[in-house]
């Protein structure tokens, strides 16, 4: 790929406004609170575009359109079956206590509702894995450009990550969300003509559906078993297992995407962030997914002038659909753009970790554990200096990732091992007064060892299975959801049981972390279209929709 | 406090017009496989989306 002079002029007009907004922003870091929790005053479309622009990092897009190419159209259902549902579920439901209960970070949510101890968990295991997959994603960015363009890895690194440091160590959170907006836009702006130039190459819809097998344009119909799609998994581990595990535990426990509805200036608003999030989050997969189906299907068809690259050791290299359709699909110019949006939604998914890890550190690790009691300007200098300190460590952790390849694997898949059970914890904490602090500890360290112990005893490509092989998966995806499956239900068993057996905290200390001793906002006095019930009515009802039309 | 829609609604509006005048000037650059002028619908739907939101928010300070 060979970029022309408009489309660096593209690309440095970009990182002129990024660092523009963050100097605007500047004067709004008086505070502690200010930096690292945005002050609470964030109006909700801003919000929930940073809601969703957080999650949506350069491997996701890069990702999404290499899992179109390799699954087809069922890779929607990390949107429609996962995702969404859940955003509906974080925004009805759980937001009250989040919001409600004045937390400033979701483990210090935990240290209200439990104990000292699960935060402190939380909070620890949250900072090192946010460090970690910062490192990982800027990594695989500098990789690919140097790949595609030809740019030093070293360049790529250390420039993405200083403009990135730039913007939210002047702004705080409320940079970081504000540029998460117009990243957001330059993503779609700058994908979507890729999407309809590569579906219009391979004759539209009804195109692709006759150049491609069949599975590849359903989402239901090859679910009934693991034999007949791609992918390797049977609709229960699927439900359960991505459709409720995997995208529960993620949408409505992680502080990363958490932390922006947190920002929001009022209950309501932050209830509707991911509600209003869920609309756009629904029409993703025509914009990251449905390319790589184009993909696939220009290099099933002779004579198309496209295919996908081949990897070194056979197989096509789907980690590259994305970049080769652009430079078969983009003239000088809108190639800058599409560059500049691959840029973008880097930067989204850096600025969210970064800004993530500098509130749990100053919070519930720092004021929790080294120093208390000091005034807000120290911490405010704290919270900056952990800006810093944060963004080095995730370009130390890219290095570490250029020379460590498979420990790095080996670190995501005990990050998922930690993450499987989360989600059990929030549930019974928040709709069951009865949890205490011991059971929902014991219960998230039973669940890591009950996901570790069943990756140690199952097979799925090779992977796994070092202790025993009881069972053998057909995909590791499948492994991966049944894992999951697996870690929840321990840790719901086990913090249900360790419950029963210590002391509850009182009512009123649960007052406004627990269902039923809280006050559920009422939406009397709102209009229909401001209330979350009614959002989430017309956000369900759509996702039906689109799930039928893609059976 | 600063009105998100006018640096989004500057960017995309000086982005489109880029695009735009590339599409025009330069109407003969074309992608491998696209025969469309990319550059010119593209930086028009930028121009036209950064005018909308510039307008919000002209609308709104007065």
């Amino acid at each position: 790929m060979k970029l022309a002079f408009v489309d660096y002029l593209i690309l440095a007009l970009y990182f002129v406004f990024v660092i523009g907004i963050g100097w605007t922003l500047r004067k709004r870091n008086k505070s502690a609170g200010e930096f690292l929790t945005a002050g609470r005053s964030v109006p909700v479309w801003i919000t929930s575009l940073a809601f969703l622009a957080a999650n949506l990092g350069a491997q996701e897009v890069v990702g999404m359109a290499a899992s179109g190419a390799k699954y087809g159209i069922m890779t929607a259902h990390f949107y429609w079956l996962g995702a969404v549902p859940a955003m509906i579920f974080v925004g009805v439901f759980m937001m009250p206590f989040y919001y409600g209960s004045k937390a400033r970070s979701v483990p210090e949510y935990l240290k209200l509702r439990f104990d000292e101890k699960t935060r402190g968990l939380n909070a620890i295991t949250f900072a090192v894995m946010t460090i970690f997959s910062s490192g990982i994603s800027m990594y695989a960015l500098g990789l690919l450009l140097q790949l595609v363009l030809g740019w030093s890895f070293t360049a790529s690194v250390l420039v993405s990550a200083a403009i990135v440091l730039a913007y939210t160590y002047l702004g705080g959170l409320t940079s970081a969300i504000y540029n998460e907006v117009l990243q957001f836009f330059l993503i779609v702006l700058g994908f979507a003509p890729l999407s309809i130039l590569a579906i219009m190459q391979a004759g539209g819809w009804s195109g692709i559906q006759h150049r491609l097998p069949t599975v590849f344009t359903h989402t239901w119909t090859y679910v009934g078993h693991a034999s007949e799609n791609p992918m390797g998994v049977e609709v229960f581990g699927l439900v359960a297992g991505l459709g409720f595990v995997l995208s529960f535990g993620y949408w409505c426990t992680d502080f990363l995407v958490i932390q922006r509805a947190m920002a929001a200036d009022s209950m309501n608003a932050a209830r509707r962030t991911p509600l209003m999030a869920a609309f756009p989050k629904m029409l993703m997969p025509f914009i990251v997914i449905v390319p790589g189906i184009a993909a696939i299907a220009l290099t099933k068809t002779i004579g198309s002038g496209y295919s996908l690259p081949l990897k070194a050791g056979g197989g096509y290299n789907y980690d590259l659909a994305l970049t080769t359709l652009m430079s078969q699909f983009y003239p000088s110019g809108m190639l800058g753009v599409g560059l500049t949006a691959l840029m973008a939604s880097f930067m989204s998914g850096m600025a969210g970790n970064v800004t993530a890890f500098n509130t749990v550190f100053t919070f519930d690790i720092y004021q929790s554990y080294i120093r208390r009691n000091q005034s807000d300007a120290h911490y405010l200098m704290v919270g900056k200096m952990t800006t810093i300190v944060g963004t080095l460590l995730s370009v130390g952790t890219a290095y570490l990732a250029a020379q460590f390849n498979n420990i790095m694997d080996f670190l995501q898949l005990i990050f998922s091992f930690v993450n499987a059970p989360l989600f059990a914890t929030f549930l019974l904490g928040m709709f069951w007064k009865r949890t205490t602090g011991n059971g929902a500890f014991s219960g998230l360290l039973a669940g890591t060892v009950a996901a570790f112990t069943t990756w140690s005893v199952t097979v799925a490509e090779n992977k796994g299975g070092w202790l025993a092989n009881l069972h053998q998966f057909p995909s590791t995806m499948a492994q991966n959801f049944w894992i999951a499956i697996v870690a929840w239900s321990t840790c719901f068993l086990v913090t249900v049981l360790v419950s029963f057996t210590s002391a509850p905290k009182s009512h009123k200390e649960l007052a406004g972390l627990v269902y039923g001793l809280t006050d559920v906002p009422r939406d009397r006095n709102t209009p229909w279209y401001e209330r979350p019930v009614t959002l989430a009515v017309i956000v369900g009802a759509a996702l039906v929709i689109l799930n039928l039309a893609f059976r | 406090m600063l009105d998100l829609r006018i640096p989004t609604g500057l960017f995309f509006a000086a982005t489109g017009i880029i695009l735009s005048a590339m599409g025009v000037f330069a109407s003969s650059a074309r992608a491998a496989l696209s025969d469309a002028n990319v550059n010119l619908y593209s930086g028009l739907s930028m121009l036209l989306f950064g005018a909308f939101l510039l307008l919000l928010a002209y609308r709104k300070r007065s």
